[in-house]
C-alpha cells in the first residue's frame, strides 16, 4: 500500500512549464483525479509520476521514498506501478491471455500461478471466453477491459490511468466510470487518474484536483470541487454556471449595482469593498411566474432576480433557460424541470438560495 | 484544444526529454548509428567537391573552366537536359494516365495492371534498354524484322539507337513513379470535393478543370520531377542505346572521363551541377509537395465515385496493355526466347532450341559465377546491414532519442539528391587513398550501395516504427521491462513485417545497380550489372538473357514473399 506525495515538482519542454511548482499529496488507497483542459499538464504529471519523464525540479515521493527529482530517477519498470494509456496500447501481435499475463514475466510466478492469476482477472472484467483472441478481434471496449486486466493482474502498489476512457463511445464511457470506481473498492490500489471529463472525475474520485496551466488550483472531494469553486476557473470548468461580477459591501451582500445586489453564504476571506465574482449554477436557480410567490420566497431569505425569457432550449429530462435581467447587463442561464413552461418574452422571477451563491476569486 | 498545449502533448507523447540523465545502456547504440550515417553521407561528397578543386597544380577552378567551357561536355549536358525533359513529359502522360484509369474507372483487371506496373518498376531499365536493341535495333531488330517481312520494304521501321528511341525506353522504366503518385492523389482525393463543386452548379467539365485537376496538379508536377531526376541518373539505358550513335549524356560522359587516361577532377568537377540540379529539383519538388492546402487532400471522406468508361472499356483496356506490352511482354518475351535459342534473332523452333544458353552463363562462363556471388552476397550484407543501420536511425528519430535527431533525417534521405554514378565518383575518390583502401575489393560496391539504398530502407523503417503507438513500449516498461526487453518483446516483433519489406526493398535495389557498380567494379569485384553490360560489347546475347531473367526471378520472387508475410500479419491492426 502506497501513498504519494509530489513537492514542488516541475518539468519544461523548452521555455514552456508543462508542470510548474506542484504540491499534492495522495494518501493511502485513495483515488484522486487530476482533471484539466487539454494541455494544463495533467498528462505530464502522471507521467512524471511513472518514471518517463524526470523533473527538472521538486520530488516525488512514494512512501516518503524519493522516487523522482533532478538527481534521482527509478526507472518505470522498478516502480511496482501499473498504467493504462489513452490508447490503450494493448499489444496487437500477443492475445488477451498474453497481454495480461505479461506483466507476470517479471515477478518469478509458475506458469500454473501466472495461469490462474490471468484467469482470475480476465474473470472480473468479464473476458474470459475471449482470452485466446488477438487485440485486433475485440471491441473498443473490450480492449479496455484487457488493459485493465493487464494492469491490475500484476498487483500494483500505485495505479496510473491516463483519459482511458476517451476513445469509447458515450454509453460505454458511462458503463466503465462505474467499472473503474467498482475494481477501485475491490482492489483498494492508490490511484491516480487523468481526465478532462468531469463527469468522470465525479464518478470515479475519491478527491480531485484541479489543475491549470501546470499547477493544482483546487483540491476537493467532488461535492467540495462542485459546490465550493474557490477560483472562476474552476466553477466554469467544472460544469456550467452563471458568473456575476459585483462589489462585496458589509458582510455576506454583493451589490452589482442598479439595486441589484445578492446576499452569499460567507465572506469567503474577501475584505468589504473588494471586487467579487459570484457564481451561481443553473440548477441552482429556480424560477417563479408571479410577483406575489417571488416575494413570497425573497422574504425566506431567497435572492430575486426579475428578468425576460430570451431564450428556451428543450432537452427533454429538463429546459435550459437564459433570463435576461433587463435594468442589468445580466443574463442567467437558468436549468428548470420540463414541467416549468414559460414562453419567450415572458417577465418572470428566478430565485437562489445564498448558500448556492458562492464567491470566488477572479484568478 | 489549444495550439501550444497539443505541441507540448505531442512532445510528451514522443517521450521527448527522456533518458538524458539517467544511464541508459542502449545510448552507444544510437549515438554510434548516428555518427555512422553522418560519416557514411559526408565523406564521398567532401572528397567530389575538394576534388574538384585541385588539380596538379592545387586549389584551382580550371576543371570547372575545362567542363564548362569544352564543347562536347555541354553537349553532354544538353543532350541529358533535352532527354530528361521529354522522358519527363511521356512519363507523366503514361504514368497519370494509368494512374486515374486503375484508381478511378471501373475498367477491368486493376489488380493485374497494378502489377504489370510493378513489373516495369521492378525491371532495370539497362536490361529494358537491351531487350529494345534486340526488338528495334536498326538491322536484327525483331520488329523491324516483321516489318520488312509484311511489307517487303528493305528500310527498317524503328531505330532505337536514336535520341528518340532513347527517350522512350527509358520514359517506359520512368512512367512507374508518376503513376504511383497519382494513383495516390486519385485515391485521396474524394468524390465529395468534386460534389461540392457539382452541387454549387459546375458542369463535369467545369469540376474536372477547376477541382479535379487542380488537386492533382501537384503530383503530376512532382511526377515530374521525379521522372526527370530518375532519368537524369540513369547510366545503363544511355550507355546502351546512347553511345553507339554517338549520344553522350552527363553520366555517360562521367563514365568516359574514368576510361583511360582516367580524369578524377574533370569527372569531379563534372558531377557538381549534376548534384546541384539534383538537389535543387528536389526542394523544388518538396515545395510543391509539401504546399499548405494540398495536403487537405488528405480528407477522411472515402466516397470516391467511378466513372463509367462504358463503349470505351475495351478499348482502353488494349491500349493500356498496348502500353505495358512495350515495357513488360515485348522485352520480356524477347529475353526468353534470347535465352533459350541458339541464335536469338531467328525463330524460335525445335532446332533453334537449347538449354545451352543456361549452362554456359552458370557453369561455363568464369565471370558471371563469380558476380552471380558478388551480386548475391553483396544484396544479402548491405540489405541486413542496411536494415540494421535505417532500423536505428529511423527509431531514434521517431521516438527523439537523440537531441537534433530530426537532422539525422536529412543525412538519411541524402542519397535521394546523390545520383548513382555521382556517389561512385567520391567513394572512389575516398576510398582508393589512404586510410581506408577499398577500391578493389566488393567492399566498395557495399559501402556504395548501402549508401545509396539508405534513403529507401529509412522511410520504409520509419513508416514502420510511425505505426508502432510509443505507449506499447510505455506499457511494457511500466510492466516491469527495461528498455532492452521493451525493444525486444515489443518493438521488434511489431515492426518484423515492415523491417522485412526494407530489406526486400534494398536487396532488390542492390542486385539490379548499375551506375556507381560501373565506375567501382574490378575485375576481382564483378557483379550481374556489370558482367551484363560487359557481356554487350561482346554480343553474347544469350548469356545477358539468362542473367536478365535471373535478376527479374529473384526480385519478382522477393516481393511475392513480403507480400505474403504482410498478409500473414493482417490480423495485427496496428493502432
Amino acid at each position: 500500500m502506497a501513498t504519494v506525495s509530489l513537492r514542488g515538482l516541475t518539468k519544461r519542454f523548452g521555455d514552456t512549464a508543462a508542470v510548474n511548482d506542484l504540491d499534492l499529496e495522495i494518501g493511502d488507497r485513495e483515488f484522486v483525479s487530476l482533471l484539466g483542459p487539454s494541455g494544463c499538464g495533467k498528462t505530464t504529471t502522471l507521467r512524471l509520476l511513472a518514471g518517463f519523464l524526470q523533473p527538472e525540479a521538486g520530488e516525488i515521493r512514494v512512501n516518503q521514498e524519493v522516487i523522482s527529482s533532478p538527481a534521482v530517477l527509478v526507472p518505470p519498470e522498478r516502480r511496482n506501478m501499473s498504467m493504462i494509456f489513452q490508447s490503450y496500447a494493448v499489444w496487437p501481435h500477443m492475445t488477451v491471455f498474453e497481454n495480461v499475463a505479461y506483466g507476470l514475466k517479471f515477478k518469478r510466478l509458475s506458469r500454473e500461478g501466472i495461469g490462474e492469476k490471468v484467469d482470475r482477472l480476465l474473470q472480473l472484467v468479464h473476458l474470459a471466453p475471449l482470452k485466446a483472441r488477438y487485440p485486433a478481434e475485440l471491441s473498443g471496449g473490450q480492449q479496455q477491459r484487457v488493459a485493465l486486466a493487464r494492469a491490475l493482474v500484476v498487483e500494483p502498489q500505485i495505479l496510473l490511468l491516463d483519459e482511458p476512457l476517451s476513445n469509447l463511445d458515450a454509453n460505454l464511457r458511462e458503463e466503465m466510470r462505474f467499472e473503474i470506481r467498482r475494481l477501485h473498492e475491490e482492489f483498494q490500489i492508490t490511484t491516480i487518474y487523468v481526465t478532462h471529463d468531469q463527469a468522470e472525475a465525479m464518478v470515479t474520485s475519491d478527491r480531485i484536483a484541479v489543475m491549470h496551466q501546470g499547477s493544482i488550483v483546487q483540491v476537493g472531494t467532488p461535492e467540495e470541487i462542485f459546490d465550493r469553486p474557490k477560483t472562476r476557473f474552476v466553477a466554469e470548468f467544472i460544469g456550467k454556471t452563471n458568473i456575476l461580477k459585483g462589489r462585496l459591501h458589509e458582510e455576506e451582500r454583493v451589490f452589482f449595482g442598479e439595486g441589484l445586489s445578492v446576499r452569499v453564504a460567507g465572506h469567503g476571506g474577501f475584505k468589504p469593498g473588494v471586487e467579487v465574482v459570484v457564481c451561481i449554477r443553473p440548477h441552482n436557480l429556480f424560477l417563479v411566474g408571479t410577483a406575489a410567490e417571488a416575494q413570497e420566497w425573497n422574504q425566506k431569505g431567497y435572492n430575486l432576480f426579475s428578468g425576460i425569457v430570451r431564450r428556451r432550449i428543450y432537452f427533454g429530462d429538463a429546459i435550459d433557460y437564459l433570463v435576461e435581467l433587463p435594468l442589468h447587463r445580466h443574463a442567467l442561464r437558468i436549468v428548470a424541470s420540463p414541467s416549468d413552461r414559460y414562453e419567450l418574452g415572458q417577465k418572470l422571477f428566478a430565485l437562489a438560495h445564498p448558500n448556492h451563491c458562492v464567491l470566488v476569486r477572479e484568478q | 484544444m489549444s495550439v501550444p498545449g497539443t505541441r507540448v502533448l505531442e512532445k510528451i507523447r514522443e517521450g521527448r526529454g527522456f533518458g538524458f540523465r539517467m544511464w541508459d545502456p542502449t545510448l552507444p547504440v544510437w549515438i554510434g548509428a548516428a555518427l555512422l550515417l553522418v560519416f557514411l553521407m559526408l565523406l564521398p561528397l567532401g572528397a567530389i567537391f575538394v576534388s574538384s578543386l585541385f588539380n596538379e597544380q592545387g586549389l584551382t577552378l580550371r576543371n570547372y573552366l575545362e567542363v564548362f567551357t569544352e564543347a562536347a561536355f555541354l553537349k553532354a549536358i544538353w543532350n541529358t537536359l533535352i532527354i530528361s525533359f521529354w522522358v519527363g513529359c511521356l512519363a507523366v502522360l503514361i504514368g497519370s494516365l494509368l494512374g486515374w484509369l486503375v484508381t478511378r474507372t471501373d475498367l477491368p483487371w486493376k489488380k493485374a495492371i497494378r502489377a504489370l506496373v510493378m513489373a516495369s518498376f521492378v525491371t532495370p531499365p539497362f536490361l529494358g534498354a537491351f531487350a529494345w536493341t534486340l526488338l528495334a535495333g536498326p538491322n536484327a531488330g525483331l520488329l523491324n524484322h516483321l516489318y520488312r517481312f509484311l511489307t517487303g520494304s528493305e528500310e527498317a521501321l524503328f531505330n532505337i539507337f536514336t535520341m528518340g528511341g532513347l527517350i522512350f525506353v527509358m520514359a517506359l522504366y520512368s512512367f512507374p513513379y508518376v503513376f504511383s503518385m497519382i494513383a495516390n492523389v486519385c485515391e485521396l482525393i474524394s468524390s465529395d470535393l468534386e460534389d461540392a463543386a457539382n452541387i454549387l452548379g459546375a458542369n463535369k467539365w467545369k469540376v474536372a478543370l477547376t477541382v479535379t485537376l487542380p488537386l492533382a496538379a501537384p503530383a503530376l508536377l512532382g511526377g515530374f520531377i521525379l521522372a526527370f531526376l530518375h532519368s537524369l541518373s540513369l547510366f545503363g539505358a544511355p550507355a546502351i542505346l546512347g553511345l553507339p550513335a554517338g549520344l553522350h549524356t552527363i553520366t555517360t560522359q562521367i563514365w568516359a572521363l574514368f576510361q583511360y587516361p582516367p580524369r578524377l577532377d574533370l569527372a569531379a568537377a563534372f558531377s557538381v551541377p549534376l548534384l546541384l540540379a539534383t538537389i535543387g529539383l528536389i526542394a523544388l519538388q518538396k515545395k510543391i509537395l509539401g504546399r499548405r492546402g494540398y495536403s487537405t487532400v488528405g480528407g477522411k471522406s472515402g466516397q470516391r465515385r467511378v466513372v463509367q468508361l462504358g463503349k470505351l472499356r475495351v478499348p482502353v483496356l488494349l491500349l493500356v496493355l498496348g502500353i505495358l506490352s512495350l515495357s513488360v511482354f515485348l522485352p520480356y518475351g524477347i529475353l526468353l526466347k534470347a535465352a533459350l535459342s541458339k541464335a536469338w534473332a531467328v525463330p524460335l523452333t525445335r532446332e533453334n532450341f537449347t538449354w545451352g544458353n543456361f549452362a554456359f552463363t552458370f557453369f561455363k562462363y568464369g565471370d558471371t559465377q563469380a558476380a552471380i556471388f558478388n551480386t548475391f552476397e553483396l544484396g544479402i550484407v548491405t540489405a541486413t546491414v542496411g536494415t540494421c543501420i535505417a532500423a536505428l536511425v529511423a527509431y531514434i528519430t521517431n521516438r527523439q532519442l537523440l537531441r537534433g535527431a530530426r537532422y539525422l533525417t536529412f543525412f538519411a534521405l541524402a542519397p535521394l539528391v546523390i545520383p548513382g554514378i555521382v556517389l561512385a565518383v567520391g567513394l572512389f575518390i575516398a576510398y582508393t587513398r589512404p586510410p581506408m583502401i577499398l577500391y578493389g575489393t566488393v567492399w566498395i560496391l557495399f559501402v556504395a550501395y548501402l549508401t545509396k539504398e539508405m534513403p529507401i530502407g529509412f522511410s520504409q523503417a520509419e513508416t514502420t516504427f510511425k505505426s508502432i503507438h510509443p505507449e506499447l513500449e510505455d506499457a511494457s516498461r511500466i510492466m516491469g521491462a527495461n528498455r532492452l526487453l521493451a525493444l525486444k518483446d515489443i518493438t521488434v516483433p511489431l515492426s518484423r513485417s515492415g523491417l522485412i519489406a526494407a530489406w526486400s526493398f534494398i536487396f532488390i535495389g542492390v542486385i539490379r545497380e548499375l551506375s556507381a557498380s560501373i565506375l567501382l567494379f574490378t575485375p576481382k569485384s564483378k557483379v550481374v550489372s556489370v558482367v551484363i553490360f560487359d557481356l554487350k560489347e561482346e554480343g553474347q546475347v544469350g548469356a545477358i538473357a539468362v542473367l536478365g531473367i535471373l535478376l527479374l526471378v529473384v526480385s519478382f520472387l522477393i516481393i511475392l514473399g513480403v507480400q505474403r508475410i504482410a498478409g500473414r500479419d493482417f490480423f495485427v491492426t496496428r493502432q
